[in-house]
């Protein structure tokens, strides 16, 4: 029998991004999943990568927590049954690489330069780079004031897209306590950056 | 059934997962119809999703890609 995940659909102004589904074998004959590891790197790396920042704000830490999310899900992906949201199941891993890695070290403030320094994104002119180079730091700096348990809910649900029921799964919190979280972070951030949403 | 701003409110985690009620949709959508208030704060939140979508999201650099892939073996054939 062949299981296909895919994520769960939102409203449409927050509908999951366009993402290859998992197909997964759950023949009898064959318990173990027949999923890749290339695959699963190539569909979330960027976005533990982006977990992993928002927690850590370094993106060397980032990178680390990326890879040792990635052995954990290699050497477990034999344990995960196919019974839940893949997703859910390898945020849950990511958050928790992250998590643990703010604890090997001293808590420091996210530094709005430092990530402006790597925020490379195609610009055209001058006034665009500057323009980019203000928004980009306005968003770091409204995120990084997020509490943490917000600023985790906020990237699985707004940013990674995943649905609230997954956020839950990967924090390891009830749907109601995700939900909670979610409002808080979006009032926060919708009065911190009121001027760019008019 | 007519839906107050404070009960709009309560139910926006439900608006924007698009996992409110039939009744519950209708009535968030007759109240969004004539209240500028709240049709502005759900814009606005709407809002901030988008600009972090956009511009919040972060792409694993391709030297840190490539090095991770060579530590976990996903290079090799």
């Amino acid at each position: 029998m062949t299981v296909v995940i895919s994520r769960v659909a939102a409203r449409p102004h927050t509908s999951p991004r366009a993402v290859p589904s998992v197909a997964m074998d759950n023949s009898p004959a064959t318990t173990k999943p027949a999923i890749s590891v290339a695959v699963l790197f190539d569909q979330f790396a960027d976005g533990v990568y982006t977990l992993g920042y928002r927690i850590l704000g370094d993106r060397h830490l980032a990178e680390d927590v990326v890879q040792e999310t990635f052995i954990k899900v290699m050497r477990s992906l034999d344990t995960y049954r196919g019974d839940g949201p893949i997703a859910a199941w390898l945020y849950r891993i990511g958050y928790r690489e992250a998590i643990a890695a703010t604890r090997k070290r001293r808590e420091t403030p996210l530094d709005p330069d430092e990530m402006l320094e790597a925020g490379d994104r195609p610009v055209t002119s001058v006034e665009d780079v500057v323009l980019a180079a203000e928004l980009t730091r306005r968003l770091d700096a409204a995120i990084a004031r997020l509490a943490e348990p917000l600023r985790s809910a906020f990237v699985l649900r707004d940013i990674e897209q995943l649905s609230t029921a997954e956020v839950a799964q990967a924090l390891d919190i009830s749907e109601s306590a995700a939900k909670m979280r979610l409002a808080r972070a979006r009032q926060a951030l919708r009065v911190d950056l009121k001027e760019y949403l008019a | 059934m007519i839906m107050a701003c404070d009960q709009l409110d309560t139910l926006l985690p439900e608006f924007f997962d698009g996992t409110l009620t039939a009744e519950q949709e209708a009535a968030a959508a007759d109240h969004l119809a004539t209240c500028t208030d709240c049709r502005t704060v759900v814009s606005e939140l709407e809002g901030v999703g988008s600009l972090y979508r956009t511009h919040g999201r972060q792409k694993l650099p391709n030297d840190a890609s490539e090095r991770i892939r060579e530590a976990l073996g996903l290079n090799e054939s």
